[in-house]
């Protein structure tokens, strides 16, 4: 594919549009998707494959979000708690008052909104490294959210977002409407972020913050923006989490989502260190991982097993991430 | 070295449990504390994790047993999540504190023996109720009914409505919960005696996480297109395999039971995704579990045949194994879900 010769002293405009990373993740889905429809009685069959997609769907969204805050060189570990927040809040609305789909994603989101708004403000303005901060703000959505529940689960949620669920409301044409809300929004986000000025500012500010701010890029509200998106994320992916769940919510939710996310931003390819990334690469990492997760399940393996691919993708995404960076300092 | 360390770590707890919103319930203690004048004994109770309705009613049970007897303070408090860890501190704390009586469900009994003792040398009397730690101390175990009486209920329960026969899959939560792991072993012994033409398929572990526990029903069905039954072995996944069930439209084709809450079970029940949920009445438990820890603070043993309230009027104690038993399991269906309340 790597036509252009080019010389060692310029920069090239554009990063090609898909990473060495990226088609080795689409390889290795390939190769499980075919190995595990010829090993399993139903893998490769809408009954499976639909749910399979709707169970990628909160993790891949929300690892839009993320991608951009690692894309600046921050991280976000409040996601999960975040996700309690969202989901406590929407869950509770739809069993108090009889609210419809769009009402109680507008609200999910606003909520959302709001906590990444507080997570970018602190860390755009506040000057303090984004783990410290979203990890504090993280205990202080976990305990806003365990204030909202009470003593007890959220029961009897109406099925108002079925519309984002397993079951057959949650489908058009045979595609569920959380995995194809999620696709359309990776692929706007993936264009923004390659084709726009400001799309690429992301990357400048990952690279060298301060040089990025002496080219006349505004950092701060770049990554004020980052966090808020992911906020926003955060809201639309918790109705998918509710929809997905039972009608009961229980104070459970989200817990551990935050290293799911991220553990879909790394094996997508996206450099840790910051500066380097794409959300094709996340939605392909959330992809993986929940087809190992499916796919032990179907093979009837110990569930545990899952979590050790998972732990070997990381490590081996990583490990090449670093290697492709040393490859590029002694050229 | 220890101590410090230990030290350390319950101040980091401390701290975390002021940042996690416990605060108020530290308060509720510390306010209460040293200061008792007439005789009131400190019965503290930790659950597996806080705030889901099961504990919650275990709670409101102990609490009413507390303002029955008189001269009990209860105590309640538990991790947010069901974490080893994070319960063990909470024990700590409790120790430090001094309460007459410590009764444990434990989330890891293997983790939770050595702070039993300890609490026993800190002078503390220590049980278990719910969960055992079954290599502990503990001076009793509160049992909400024998492994057979669960095993064998949510057998039959799922093999009558699969009409005696077929594959049927687990869902699991906790891979280390011994009381989950010890109905689990009832289940696979009394099917293949009493039910020789149904198998159990797979037995998976979900932890509590109730979208988890969907999906991987979801994958058990397709694993196994003949599967007919499915079973939810904890409160998160007992809804989560009927919602697995109902949204891939075999409501009928595929049966579920599970051990569920009412309230949470119910649309189920309602909607036969779910034939019957397994249960005992779990304010009662809370009420034994309070009791019994008064008995141990007072040094009060426990008889054969106990009468502990109206409700409660012959709780056998098994002398051998040191286990008080609430009685034989209840089977909620859509006929009677509507008497609880939690």
């Amino acid at each position: 594919m790597t036509i252009t010769a080019t010389p060692p002293a310029k920069i090239k405009n554009l990063p090609s549009p898909v990473t060495g990373q990226e088609i080795v993740l689409i390889g290795v889905i390939a190769v499980l998707w075919a190995a595990l429809a010829v090993s399993t009685p139903a893998f490769l069959t809408a009954g499976s494959l639909q749910p399979l997609l709707v169970a990628t769907a909160p993790v891949a969204l929300v690892g839009v979000g993320m991608t951009i805050v690692i894309i600046t060189g921050g991280i976000d570990v409040s996601v999960g708690a975040a996700i309690m927040v969202c989901s406590v809040i929407t869950a509770k609305t739809l069993v108090g008052s009889d609210v419809n789909l769009a009402v109680a994603v507008l609200i999910s989101v606003l909520a959302g909104g709001a906590l990444g708004l507080i997570n970018g403000f602190l860390i755009a303005y506040g000057r303090v490294h984004a783990i410290i901060i979203t990890f504090g703000t993280a205990n202080l959505f976990m305990f806003l959210g365990l204030q909202i529940f009470g003593s007890g689960t959220v029961n009897g949620i109406p099925g108002t977002l079925g519309f984002f669920g397993r079951g057959e409301a949650g489908r058009t044409l045979g595609i569920p409407h959380a995995f194809l809300i999620t696709a359309l929004i990776t692929a706007a986000v993936w264009w923004y972020l390659r084709h726009t000025a400001g799309g690429r500012h992301f990357f400048a500010i990952g690279g060298d913050a301060q040089a990025a701010r002496l080219a006349g890029v505004r950092v701060q509200r770049r990554v004020l923006l980052a966090y808020l998106t992911t906020g926003v994320l955060v809201g639309l992916a918790s109705c998918f989490v509710i929809a997905q769940g039972t009608s009961t919510l229980d104070q459970s939710v989200g817990s551990g989502k935050e290293l799911a996310v991220i553990a879909a931003v790394v094996i997508g390819g996206t450099s840790i260190m910051g500066g380097r990334g794409s959300v094709l690469g996340t939605f392909l990492g959330a992809l993986l991982v929940q087809t190992v997760a499916s796919g032990v399940t179907q093979l009837g393996w110990r569930s545990q097993l899952s979590d050790l691919f998972v732990g070997i993708f990381i490590i081996v995404a990583v490990g090449a991430d670093l290697l492709r960076a040393r490859a590029r300092r002694s050229r | 070295m220890r101590p410090r360390f230990a030290a350390a770590v319950a101040l980091t707890a401390t701290a975390a449990l002021a940042l996690t919103g416990c605060t108020k319930k530290n308060d509720d203690t510390a306010a209460s504390g040293d200061a008792g004048g007439e005789k009131t004994y400190k019965v503290a109770f930790v659950p597996k994790l806080q705030g889901v309705p099961y504990f919650e009613a275990m709670n409101a049970g102990g609490k009413e047993a507390a303002a029955a007897l008189g001269n009990v303070e209860w105590l309640y408090q538990g991790p947010t999540q069901a974490d080893a860890a994070a319960q063990a501190d909470i024990v700590r704390s409790y120790i430090q504190q001094k309460v007459d009586a410590l009764i444990v469900a434990p989330n890891d009994p293997d983790s939770m023996a050595p702070l039993l003792q300890q609490a026993k040398d800190a002078g503390i009397h220590v049980a278990t109720a719910d969960t055992d730690a079954p290599s502990s101390v503990r001076e009793v175990f509160v049992n909400q009914a024998t492994a057979e009486g669960i095993g064998q209920g949510l057998t039959d329960a799922l093999l009558t409505a699969m009409g005696g026969k077929g594959k049927y899959a687990i869902v699991s939560c906790g891979q280390t919960a011994e009381n989950l792991n010890s109905w689990i072993e009832v289940q696979k012994a009394y099917t293949k005696e009493k039910y020789p033409e149904a198998q159990i398929v797979d037995i998976v572990y979900a932890g509590e996480d109730q979208a988890k526990a969907t999906q991987m029903a979801t994958d058990l069905m397709n694993a196994h297109p003949d599967l007919t039954g499915l079973v939810g072995e904890c409160t998160s996944s007992a809804p989560g395999v009927a919602q697995a069930v109902k949204d891939a439209g075999k409501i009928g084709k595929v049966f579920t039971v599970g051990l569920g809450t009412p309230q949470a079970m119910k649309p189920y029940l309602t909607d036969k995704s779910s034939t019957a949920a397994i249960l005992w009445d779990v304010e009662n438990l809370g009420y034994l579990t309070a009791w019994a820890g008064a008995q141990l603070a007072q040094d009060k043993p426990f008889s054969a045949t106990n009468n502990v309230s109206g409700d409660l009027s012959s709780v056998t104690y098994d002398e051998a194994s040191k286990m008080l038993l609430l009685g034989p399991a209840l089977q909620i269906t859509d006929q009677n879900v509507d008497q609880f309340n939690y």
